[in-house]
């Protein structure tokens, strides 16, 4: 009986969450799935990298830092743009952006660099 | 005018002459040290074979105050026959010191001793490493491998047949008969690696005083005694010690031999060819080696790089000769091994040989950079030692060297390059929604 409550507790939190999600704008939503698409692919070289051996352990790096930052950038742009945040409120979402797109061409140069 | 290039090119002919001339490692010119100049008849055998191989024998009593080793800072002799075991001091400038400067500056020295063998020629051994027994009256005594003669005597005369395993030292020929021997004995210093007994005692031979009853028992005592022994130095110097002067006289060697409790009555002893043998050995006859030509290059170059990269192929040679007497000869073994080096060999490789000289081999460089040395290091009983080292540095990969576009490691770049696109498809759909 224990059991039953606590899925039904789970699913009512869980119905809660994604009613509570629906009302999120829309572009804050499309750096969420950018966000999740970068953290996948980092997990995906992990294992690939438990399985085949570190060797170029250096390709390793940049591979999985590359996704790390980008998700990492993508998580600040999403905290600046975000409405509800009243502690950027005085900054505008385009300087935000441009930020955003200023980091993520140095991490890529950076990358490239380390890559090969 | 015109004479002096014909001068000029007659003195070229003599330099080059002398430059191709093979080097020639045997002893020439030897001094032999007498105490009685009635030796010089009673080992004549001795000194014949000698002369006969080409040896300049140059006799001299012990106390002749005209004997000098070197002249002007340059050594008269190549070595140095000391027959004179009762001698206390020795004429002219010669004293034990002088004799082991010339031994450690390369000459041969070859040692006898006796029954009352003074302190001088006591010290000169001691000091190569051998220690005759300290009791002056003492000699060599064996009541089971003495040899057999008319009267029943002391049983000082010993039949030994204990001998060195080593074709280099003895010869290629077994030496079948014992060797008389009759003298002292002597014990060789355990903490020297570079004596080696030649001549042993039986297990039941002792040293003692042989006209008075044994009251203590004998310190020098079994196997452990040494009856010849040979040294040969860091230098390559080589010296024999043997404790007995009438093992080289006519007299023994014409003798023939019968050892107690053997019913072989052996015509002749060995000493003859014991003696003649091992003297080859120290006068360079036999056993002295030569590397040259060491060379060494990538697989498939011929060149000899300045340096070499990590993980390298490399192959090794060089060749080793061995001097006979009259000629070098190629030397064949199939132990010379060669070490790449940097404080601890991390190759160590065994050489194969093609017969005639040729010692060869292949190997990767490790994958470690420094300065390197190729070392080849052979210490083989009764030949000389090589010792070869050459020095080479290894360098690490140029950072253009390094393997590109590794299969391994595709998924990381792929990762990479989608994180791009992934960029830019996001910048698109960021700025264009709605």
């Amino acid at each position: 009986m224990a059991k039953s409550s606590a899925i039904k507790d789970a699913e009512a939190l869980l119905r809660s969450l994604r009613s509570a999600y629906t009302a999120t704008p829309t572009n804050l939503k499309i750096i969420d799935v950018y966000i999740l698409f970068s953290l996948f692919t980092g997990v995906i070289q992990v294992v690939y990298m438990a399985i085949v051996g570190s060797f170029p352990f250096n390709s390793f790096l940049s591979g999985v830092l590359s996704c790390i930052g980008t998700a990492v950038l993508a998580v600040c742009l999403r905290i600046q743009v975000n409405k509800e945040n009243k502690e950027f409120k005085d900054l505008p979402p385009e300087r935000a952006y441009a930020d955003f797109i200023l980091s993520n061409l140095v991490l890529h140069l950076v990358i490239m660099n380390f890559l090969g | 005018m015109s004479r002096a290039p014909v001068i000029l090119s007659f003195l070229l002919l003599a330099v080059l002459g002398n430059a191709f001339s093979p080097e020639n490692p045997t002893d020439r010119k030897i001094l032999v040290l007498l105490d009685d100049l009635s030796i010089k008849s009673s080992h004549s055998l001795y000194f014949q074979s000698l002369q006969t191989r080409g040896f300049d024998l140059d006799f001299k009593l012990a106390d002749d105050p005209k004997i000098a080793l070197q002249r002007y800072g340059q050594y008269l002799y190549d070595a140095l026959i000391l027959f004179s075991p009762t001698i206390d001091s020795l004429g002219g400038s010669l004293n034990a010191a002088a004799i082991l400067d010339f031994v450690d500056s390369g000459h041969d020295l070859i040692l006898a001793a006796d029954a009352s063998a003074s302190d001088l020629i006591r010290e000169i051994a001691t000091e190569c490493g051998v220690d005759f027994d300290e009791d002056q009256s003492a000699m060599v005594i064996d009541h089971t491998s003495f040899a057999v003669s008319d009267t029943e005597g002391d049983h000082t005369l010993i039949a030994g047949d204990d001998f060195i395993q080593s074709d280099v030292i003895l010869g290629k020929e077994k030496i079948e008969a014992p060797v008389l021997f009759k003298g002292i004995g002597h014990s060789v210093n355990p903490a020297n690696s570079l004596v080696l007994k030649v001549l042993s005692a039986s297990p039941s031979a002792y040293s003692a005083n042989p006209k008075s009853k044994l009251s203590t028992p004998p310190t020098l005592t079994g196997s452990a005694i040494s009856l010849v022994s040979v040294v040969q130095a860091r230098n390559n110097a080589r010296v024999l010690i043997s404790g007995s002067l009438s093992m080289f006289s006519n007299r023994f060697f014409r003798s023939g031999v019968q050892k107690a409790g053997s019913t072989i009555n052996h015509e002749k002893s060995g000493n003859e060819q014991f003696v003649t043998e091992i003297s080859k050995w120290v006068f360079h006859e036999r056993g002295h080696l030569k590397a040259v030509n060491v060379r060494h290059h990538k697989v498939g170059e011929a060149d000899e790089p300045s340096i070499y990269r990590i993980n390298d192929d490399l192959e090794y040679s060089l060749e080793i000769y061995e001097w006979s007497g009259t000629s070098w000869e190629p030397y064949v073994a199939d132990d010379v091994q060669v070490q790449f080096y940097m404080m601890s060999p991390y190759v160590l490789k065994t050489m194969s040989t093609d017969q005639k000289g040729v010692y060869y081999t292949s190997f990767k460089v490790p994958d470690v950079y420094g300065v390197f040395q190729f070392k080849v290091e052979y210490e083989k009983l009764g030949v000389t030692s090589l010792s070869l080292a050459k020095q080479i540095p290894v360098r690490p990969f140029r950072h253009n060297e390094y393997e590109r576009f590794i299969t391994a490691a595709f998924p990381y770049y792929g990762a990479s390059f989608s994180m791009m696109g992934g960029f830019f498809l996001f910048s698109l759909v960021y700025l264009y929604h709605k």
